[in-house]
């Protein structure tokens, strides 16, 4: 690891003018992807800026019946809450269904919004990516490629988000709320993570000096939701493929669906064809499949993950009839 | 409360508790749950050095030169250290001496050792490291095994070609033929043994030019007789003391960082610690040999076998390590627990620029176990009997012949094994109201049920106990008896490694058992005593647990002679502290006996000796002891997303004599887990020669949500060979439990599924 140097910041103005003063710095979330990426070299900052004393864990009932989540609460705390619980229990499950216990102890809403991916050779020194090296090349697309996406891929990268939580909040509407010294701006989560394109190594539209201070929901769909997640073993691994579905059903037909993948997609990937084609569609299986299907219409594969294609239909499908 | 009256004569002494049979609490266990157990990492000495090794990112490449000047200009650093600083021999092996300690001029896979560092910061080391230059002209990896022994124009990784060993093993009629035949061909990921523990131990140089070795390994003598030379140091000026061990499972029987941190030492005359990372212990130990089968099995119209034909490829990767002997075993045990009165199996075992394979629990047997149960379900569906059926017809039994011609001279419950999983009760079938954690897919809310298909498969498998094909496989036992504050205590010295299996609480319930003392104390493992062999082959309650009887067979009969010159009586006994005698009853206590003498003896006890095969038939009294075990699976299957969950494992297990019970289920459990893993998730990918997935992010192991509950039936049929009847417990239950999970899943999915591990999309299909 580089030696760097750490500032903590005790409230929010505070924290801007870190970021903005000193050079090359990051905020510092739960530590639990930053810290990491350092020790292997991929993220080095100059300064860390430890963010996790800001008042900014709180989730607040909204007038409209919404709830805005504060960007440094803690996952396992996103997840116990009541209101989250009751009301948004697809975040509730999102969340739970990642990582372990205590990881989830530590990290922050703001932080798994900010993950990096977990392309194995992102991970590699030796091992050409765009993402981590801007203009090398990218060793996954012709490499092992299993755990990449079908959905979003540019010629540059093919890596995968690896949020669940993002996911739900994708399906949700959320909003996302950045500060900087220039003031507060509201972006909706899907447009927050951007496609790679020739630049995969610029992930989100967050700048450099900006902040992260809450994520909003606006009031819960109607009917039911969950998010389910298909991987390699029973808990403590990444989606190969998650579905975050909210479904409401009256007189046999779909009259609200919200719907957005994970595993599959460059990024948490709300699936606005298969939405299209579901609304007002009867609920049977023949629609979600043709709905899974026409989403996964331009899905374009790897020699290794080609049965993610199958797998995100199915997904869709099993997740859909359990809801109707 | 009424006074309680003695109706029957009191015993003559208090009985011992904890001996043989007994389950005693084992003395690391709390400190390991409470995090305090001492590892080889915690190592710790004033003034030490921290070491760290540059490996290469190439699976072959050629190495133009090596500037280690950048390193030693860093501040804090106390030495850099290439080939050409390698004291004596550039060159350890466990059965070939062809690896070298820091590479010269080719590296032959990726993470060899290059280079080595010391400096007075971890951190310090690291950058160090990173700062050598190394010139490589990069090669095309070889990554397949068939191809590197018979590919055209393929290049030689090793002077002698690229095949280890060949083993075929010819037996019966080889152009027998037969009414139903069955093949196919199995695949075998590489599987980690994933310990917790990295590689690690601390070198300190002593002051007669020596080295005191601190290190966490398997075998301290094997690891002496190669450290030795290539230090160019006598071998008893290398002293090694075994540090705690964080698991093992064979990949420590192989030398990894112990002739690096002596090279340093001895270099800066400081103590140096060394301690992999995660992902560098992915490099710094050998893994389970990947293997492609090719199996026919041709029956009789009722099923029983007339012929098995095999060809096996093992990739040993880039050093032999155990290759040799894990090819034997294959092809050896290579038709598994069965009656086959015509074989033809041929094992190769291939240098490639893979990782290098060696030893892992199971050892060879794991391989050819999933290719051939696999093909008895084959045969059984070819034939139309059911699973268990079919390997009651053919099941291997006392006084059957292995198709080496190796007599079956003991024990080999086949039949009653597989009986007793197959008529276990069945789990209960799943209702509506689940915990959504025992579904497939486990904790991800993946399925309420919709979908999911149950299949029940079986697996039965064989494995060689102890250090086969003629090898001196013996363990020494120092036992000192004297009397402590008052009281007898016998102090057991050996040089056997306890990895986490119990053996440290099994020397000491032996001791007891056999001295009739109560206190017992183990001394740490080290050198100063002889060779214990390896911690391996499920040898050591054998071998070891056979020297300790020994030697306290020789301190009791020294006490004997003793109370025979006081008493005048010879129907001696030790018992509860006290020497007793069949006749006269007590008759002092031990302790008086002994008064101010220590009885010390030190015993070497070798099993019955095993003998080599004939290279050109495979023919020979290879083995020493077999063990057997069972396993019945049950899973749930959803079959539209790939998933499985296990439901239950049963398993069914012959050890002799349960010497310690709860240390045999645990190992039972243990290694059925093992197995499990590598039935669906555990493999070290690789692309181009390289680990994609060094850690244990990407490396999957089970968790214990993968884990099912397990009904366990031991059987103690002693083996008259073998120290107390006992029979080696470790790694038969790791054998068949891979093949049970997958028949299950065909079960399921009436899929073929011949590779393992099975993953969701092997399931769903692309
Ligand atoms: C072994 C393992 C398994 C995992 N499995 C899963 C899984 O199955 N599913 C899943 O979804 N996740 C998984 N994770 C990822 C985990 O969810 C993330 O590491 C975590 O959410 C990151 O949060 P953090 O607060 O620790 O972020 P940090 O590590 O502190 O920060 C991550 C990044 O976000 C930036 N950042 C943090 N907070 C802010 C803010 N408020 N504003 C702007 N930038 C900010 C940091 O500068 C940094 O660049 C896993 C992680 C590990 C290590
Ligand atoms: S897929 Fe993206 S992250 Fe992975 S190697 Fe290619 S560029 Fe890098």
């Amino acid at each position: 690891m580089r030696t760097f140097s750490y500032v903590r910041a005790d409230d929010v103005d505070a924290a801007l003018r870190a970021i903005t003063d000193e050079p090359n710095a990051k905020f510092l979330g739960g530590g639990t992807n930053l810290v990491d990426l350092m020790r292997e070299d991929i993220e080095r900052p100059d300064t860390v800026v430890d963010i996790t004393r800001l008042p900014l864990a709180e989730v607040e009932e909204l007038p409209d019946g919404g709830v805005r989540i504060g960007a440094l609460l803690r996952n396992s705390h996103l997840a116990a809450h009541p209101v989250i619980r009751s009301r948004y229990p697809m975040v509730a499950q999102a969340v739970l269904s990642g990582a372990s216990g205590q990881l989830r102890n530590m990290a922050t809403v703001g932080g798994n919004l900010m993950q990096r991916t977990r392309c194995l050779y992102f991970y590699d020194d030796a091992a050409a990516c765009n993402k981590r090296e801007p203009g090398s090349g990218c060793a996954a697309i012709g490499g092992f490629s299993r755990s990449h996406a079908v959905l979003g891929a540019s010629a540059s990268c093919a890596a995968t988000h690896p949020s669940d939580l993002c996911v739900a909040l994708a399906a949700l509407d959320a909003i996302v709320e950045l500060r900087s010294s220039r003031g507060t701006r509201r972006v909706p989560l899907v447009d927050f993570h951007r496609m790679p394109g020739d630049t995969p190594e610029i992930e989100t539209v967050l700048a450099d000096d900006e902040l992260i201070t809450a994520v909003e929901l606006p009031p819960p769909p109607s009917g039911v939701s969950r998010y389910r997640k298909v991987r390699d073993r029973a808990s403590y691994a990444f989606a190969l493929v998650s579905v975050a579905a909210a479904l409401d059903v009256q007189d046999g037909v779909v009259s609200s669906i919200r719907l957005a993948l994970g595993g599959v997609g460059t990024k948490p990937w709300r699936a606005y064809q298969a939405e299209r084609a579901l609304l007002g569609a009867p609920a049977t299986e023949e629609s979600f499949r043709a709905a899974a299907r026409a989403e996964l219409a331009d899905a374009v594969s790897l020699p290794h993950n080609e049965f993610k294609i199958r797998l995100a239909e199915s997904t869709i499908v099993a997740v859909l009839r359990g809801m109707s | 409360m009424t006074q309680m009256t003695r109706t029957s004569n009191p015993p003559l002494t208090t009985p011992i508790t904890g001996g043989v049979g007994e389950s005693p609490l084992r003395p690391d266990g709390a400190l390991k749950v409470r995090g305090e157990f001492a590892y080889s990492s915690d190592l710790w000495a004033d003034n030490m050095l921290w070491g760290v090794t540059l490996r290469t990112p190439h699976p072959y490449a050629r190495i133009r030169s090596i500037d280690v000047g950048p390193a030693l200009a860093l501040p804090g650093v106390y030495a850099a250290l290439t080939h050409e600083d390698v004291p004596g021999q550039n060159a350890y092996g466990l059965e070939h001496i062809d690896q070298p300690v820091l590479a010269v001029d080719v590296v032959r896979y990726q993470g060899e050792a290059v280079a080595i560092v010391a400096a007075d910061h971890p951190e310090t080391a690291r950058r160090a490291a990173a700062a050598i230059v190394v010139d490589y002209e990069v090669l095309e990896p070889v990554d397949n095994a068939e191809t590197a022994i018979f590919g055209e124009g393929v290049p030689k990784l090793h002077e002698g070609g690229n095949l280890v060993r060949y083993v075929p093993i010819l037996f019966g009629d080889q152009d027998a033929t037969a009414e139903v035949v069955v093949s196919g061909t199995y695949e075998v990921g590489m599987q980690d043994q994933a310990f917790l523990g990295p590689e690690s131990g601390m070198a300190v140089p002593a002051e007669d030019g020596g080295v005191d070795l601190y290190v966490a390994t398997q075998w301290l003598h094997v690891d002496q007789q190669q450290i030795a030379p290539a230090l160019n140091l006598p071998q008893d000026k290398v002293r090694i003391t075994l540090a705690g061990v964080g698991g093992a499972f064979g990949a420590r029987e192989d030398l990894s960082m112990q002739v690096h941190a002596c090279m340093l030492a001895l270099h800066t005359n400081k103590p140096v610690k060394m301690v992999y990372t995660r992902e560098e212990s992915f490099f710094g130990h050998v893994h389970r040999h990947p293997a492609v089968m090719h199996y026919e099995h041709g029956a009789d119209r009722d099923g029983k076998l007339v012929y098995v034909r095999a060809k096996m490829f093992l990739d040993g990767g880039a050093y032999a390590s155990s290759t040799g002997a894990v090819v034997a075993n294959a092809a050896t045990l290579g038709v598994g627990p069965y009656n086959v009165p015509n074989v033809k199996i041929e094992g190769w075992g291939a240098y490639t620029n893979n990782p290098p394979c060696g030893a892992m629990r199971g050892f060879g047997a794991v391989q050819a176990c999933f290719a051939y149960e696999s093909q008895m379900d084959k045969l059984a569906e070819a034939i139309g009997v059911d699973p268990v059926e079919i390997r009651l017809r053919n099941a291997l039994s006392e006084g059957s012949v292995m198709p080496t011609g190796q007599l079956v001279d003991s024990a080999a419950p086949v039949r009653e094994l597989m009986e007793r999983v197959r008529d276990k009760p069945m789990p209960p079938a799943r209702t509506s109201e689940v915990d959504i954690r025992t579904m497939p897919g486990g904790a991800s809310n993946t399925t309420h049920g919709e979908g999911v298909v149950r299949g029940v498969g079986y697996g039965v498998g064989i494995k060689n106990i102890c250090f086969s094909e003629g090898f001196d496989d013996y363990s020494t036992a120092r036992v000192r008896l004297e009397v402590i504050g008052g009281e007898p205590v016998a102090m057991v010295h050996t040089a056997a490694v306890e990895v986490g299996q119990g053996l440290v609480t099994l020397q000491a319930q032996i001791a007891r058992t056999e001295l009739g003392v109560q206190r017992v104390t183990i001394q740490p493992a080290d050198t100063s005593v002889g060779s214990a062999g390896s911690t391996s082959a499920s040898r050591q309650s054998y071998v070891t647990g056979g020297a300790v009887q020994s030697a306290c067979a020789a301190v009791r009969a020294e006490v004997f002679d003793l109370a025979r010159e006081r008493f005048g009586v010879s129907d001696l006994a030790l018992e509860g502290g006290k020497v007793v005698s069949a006749s006269r009853g007590v008759l002092a206590d031990l302790s008086d006996v002994l008064g101010d003498r220590a009885v010390e003896h030190t015993r070497e006890y070798r099993h019955r000796p095993s003998f080599p095969i004939d290279p050109l038939t495979g023919q020979g009294n290879a083995h020493v002891q077999y063990g057997f075990a069972a396993h019945r699976a049950v899973v749930d299957v959803d079959v539209d997303l790939g998933l499985v969950r296990v439901v239950e494992l049963a398993c069914a297990q012959d050890v002799g004599k349960a010497m310690n019970p709860d240390a045999v289920i645990g190992q039972i459990q243990g290694g059925s887990a093992q197995g499990l893993g590598l039935a669906v998730m555990e493999e070290i990918q690789l692309s181009g020669a390289k680990i994609r997935n060094p850690s244990f992010t990407d490396y999957l192991i089970p968790t214990i949500l993968d884990m099912p509950p397990m009904t366990i039936d031991v059987l103690e049929l002693a083996d008259p060979n073998a120290p107390y009847g006992l029979r080696g417990v470790g790694e038969p239950p790791t054998i068949s439990s891979t093949p049970a999970i997958v028949a299950a899943i065909r079960d399921a999915t009436k899929l073929a599924l011949k590779r393992i591990p099975v993953r969701p999309e092997h399931i769903t299909g692309t």
